[in-house]
């Protein structure tokens, strides 16, 4: 009886083992399917963010209708965190120890990311194209995180050149929100600067509790300047463009990538926002370009629910997914964390919806092997709400 | 009928032997927890227990003494940034530099105590409402916090063990949780408490018989931003980074919420109020997945909501059922205990 038991117990734990190992294959494969997570506000704060989380929703679904990547269909799991990192982190780690997570796609938000970075940096888990443009994401780089998202640094750089070179405008202002957003802004502005031997004539922060702008557009307007750089929250750009007006103080108005969503903004601004010039990292929703027309018809129109809207933050969905999904694609059957990332190390200037995307094998010290993203070009705001593109995609 | 016989048998911890025993279990259990759950179940245990801490606390100020707080995100947010600030600047070891952030932010209840001396009910709520709101900002705008950056939290060591896991962090929690749930009794139970009371029920009649009003009222808003510090420096450590804007009006609030639905005045009912809302708040968006109910849910939110209903529909569901227990029982969860209780003792009458 007793060694009937012992054996018993040998199996069991013979059993236990083998199950183990299985389970030791690579997490959130299977034979048909890949598991691919993302957190994104629904609600909340930030909730006009969430589309980015719903674009890359549909654009699986396209890819999935079209047999998925050699032969796996991928699954989505995506959750609303409300912009709250308690709740980021919450969802992260039961998707990931419960169901189990190949790899994560964009996420809004510089801290939500950063209450999961190290979780996913400890566990090795790719994790591609956060939708913010933080230097967090690459200071250091990490060997598992690669971002997509053009840097802020790099907008504010080209937009002053374009304004002293091309407008033969002198005398600049700038206007920034408090934090990190905001100051990446005004060091790209101020080296871009230095370098045609100007300085700005007056730099302004803003926090983001304050509402009237008055006391802001008046230094601004005492300064004489000709052109202003407005690095802040949407709300704030349209505020200061408004009281702006309102005054009658009209130089050129320059903008983020941030405040880039033009039918958005016009909307927001009641019009006030025709004219202002402002960088960008996605093609326009009405591009004559292949694969905006494409991811519009096959993703957009067949999958989005019915009060969605073909907006830069949807698409950016998609924009920052795509390096993703090529290196999936080239991993070919064989798809492990190790060759995503191999194979995301070999992408050169490719090309999708965005800027040009290149990484380099991993290097702890050197920033660019992993940001992605480098490009950006300048629209302006027409009456309709339509954007005039004024340059092509610029190397900084 | 069991009589009490003397001013220690009022005071005991235990009441009975059958209180003990549930007591005992209650603790093998949590000992035993992380060794049957997954991993996540950890993490949502942890986020609970800090919650019960701030409730706690807050149940002292609220329930016991009847002042209110609106804004214990506040104190919240201090001692999250005091216990990173001490160790990371001053480079003290985590099991002092919490502590001393605790006091740091039982001195600020101190202060804010004050006014409450002079306030009441909404007038109170409004004060310390706008307590809850300024120091984030002061804290946002002072470079030497991380300004909007935030702060990362370092590494966690208490002597020579180092708390890499969310198990690890999750025993240190249960002593430090269990531990302040024995002193918040402990208080309640005393001279300190009985003052509190005094001043709940009657704040004048209190002073009639000798009770120091300015005193115990000052007190008890520091002793419940003790409790708040202390949980603030150990959710610094379970998101492991830290900026203003987490701690939110909204935060004051659920922490309110958590007290009230529990059961204002009593010690069980802050446990659990606080475990229900932090479990609801982590886990209703699963609710889409329950069989039936959630298709169901799924078809009203494509229905008659926008793209982003099927996440709004956890919010309604949430405040249906505070609600509901708030309707069916003004004294929330204890209060549903309480009349299970008594249905039992009393049956089958």
């Amino acid at each position: 009886m007793k060694s009937k038991s012992v054996l018993g117990c040998l199996v069991l734990s013979v059993c236990l083992m083998f199950g183990f190992n299985t389970a030791l294959a690579e997490e959130g494969i299977t034979d048909t399917e890949i598991h691919i997570g993302q957190w994104g506000p629904q609600t909340g704060p930030a909730a006009a963010w969430g589309s980015v989380a719903r674009g890359t929703g549909a654009y699986f679904q396209m890819i999935n209708a079209k047999g998925g990547i050699n032969g796996r269909k991928i699954v989505y799991h995506m959750f609303d965190d409300a912009y709250n990192p308690a709740k980021t982190k919450a969802g992260v780690k039961e998707l990931q120890e419960g169901t189990g997570i190949f790899a994560w796609a964009c996420g809004v938000g510089t801290s939500p990311g950063l209450a999961v970075i190290d979780y996913l940096t400890e566990r090795e888990i790719p994790w591609i194209g956060p939708a913010a443009g933080s230097l967090h994401w690459i200071t250091p780089p990490r060997k598992h995180l690669f971002p997509v998202y053009p840097l802020y640094y790099n907008e504010a750089k080209a937009l002053i050149r374009y304004a002293v070179k091309e407008m033969g405008k002198t005398k600049i202002a700038i206007v920034y929100q408090n934090d990190e957003y905001g100051k990446n802004g005004l060091r790209g502005a101020r080296e871009e600067l230095v370098t045609h031997g100007l300085n700005t004539v007056v730099e302004m922060p803003v926090e983001l509790k304050d509402t009237d702008m008055k006391s802001h557009v008046m230094q601004l307007r005492k300064s004489g300047a000709d052109m202003v750089l407005l690095w802040t929250s949407v709300s704030h750009a349209v505020r200061i463009v408004g009281t702006s007006r309102a005054m009658q103080f009209t130089p050129q108005f320059m903008s983020t990538s941030t405040c880039s969503d033009f039918p958005l903004m016009m909307h927001i601004s009641k019009g006030l926002w025709e004219g202002v010039i402002c960088a960008t990292f996605g093609e326009l929703p009405d591009a004559d370009d292949p694969l905006m027309k494409m991811y519009k018809k096959e993703a957009f129109d067949a999958f989005a629910a019915k009060d969605e809207r073909w907006g830069l933050f949807y698409y950016a969905g998609i924009l920052f997914v795509e390096p993703m999904v090529e290196a999936m694609k080239r991993c070919g059957k064989d798809l492990t964390r190790d060759r995503l990332v191999a194979e995301l190390e070999k992408l050169r200037d490719f090309k999708g919806i965005g800027p040009k995307i290149s990484f380099k094998p991993f290097d702890p010290n050197d920033p660019s092997s992993r940001q992605g993203g480098s490009q950006t070009f300048l629209i302006q705001c027409l009456k309709d709400g339509k954007a005039k593109k004024l340059t092509d995609w610029m190397d900084i | 009928m069991k009589m009490k016989r003397n001013y220690y048998e009022d005071v005991q911890m235990f009441t009975s032997g059958v209180v003990l025993f549930w007591f005992l279990t209650l603790l093998t259990g949590l000992f035993l927890l992380p060794l049957v759950v997954k991993n996540y179940y950890v993490y949502v245990a942890n986020y609970m227990a800090i919650n019960v801490i701030v409730v706690l606390g807050l149940n002292l100020l609220v329930g016991y003494t009847g002042q209110i707080s609106l804004g214990h995100a506040g104190f919240f947010a201090i001692g999250a940034y005091g216990t990173l600030m001490l160790m990371v600047k001053l480079h003290l070891p985590f099991i002092v530099a919490l502590p001393l952030a605790a006091l740091i932010t039982a001195g600020f209840g101190f202060l804010l105590g004050l006014p409450a001396l002079r306030l009441e009910g909404p007038y109170l709520a409004i004060a310390t409402l706008g307590f809850g709101l300024t120091i984030t900002q002061v804290i946002g705008r002072l470079e030497i916090f991380g300004g909007r950056e935030g702060l990362h939290a370092p590494d966690l060591t208490i002597g020579s063990w180092r708390l890499d896991t969310d198990i690890e962090f999750y025993y240190l929690l249960m002593v430090i949780t269990i531990s302040l749930a024995l002193a918040a009794r402990n208080i309640v139970k005393t001279r300190v408490g009985r003052a509190f009371i005094a001043i709940r029920d009657a704040d004048i009649a209190a002073q009639t018989i000798g009770v120091n009003v300015v005193l115990y009222k000052t007190l008890a808003f520091a002793v419940s931003a003790f409790y708040a510090g202390i949980a603030g420096g150990l959710y610094a450590f379970v998101l492991r980074f830290i900026e203003p804007e987490i701690f939110t009006l909204m935060m004051s609030i659920m922490f309110l919420a958590m007290c009230v639905v529990g059961g204002v005045g009593s010690m069980m009912g802050a446990i659990t109020g606080a475990c229900l809302l932090s479990w609801m708040d982590l886990q209703l968006r699963n609710i889409l997945n329950l069989p039936y109910i959630g298709a169901w849910l799924e078809s009203i939110s494509k229905t008659y909501f926008s793209i982003t209903g099927v996440s709004n529909i956890q919010f309604i569901v949430f405040g249906l059922i505070m609600i509901l227990i708030m309707t069916l029982e003004p004294l929330g969860l204890f209060g549903l205990w309480i009349r299970v209780k008594k249905y039992w003792k009393t049956w089958p009458f």
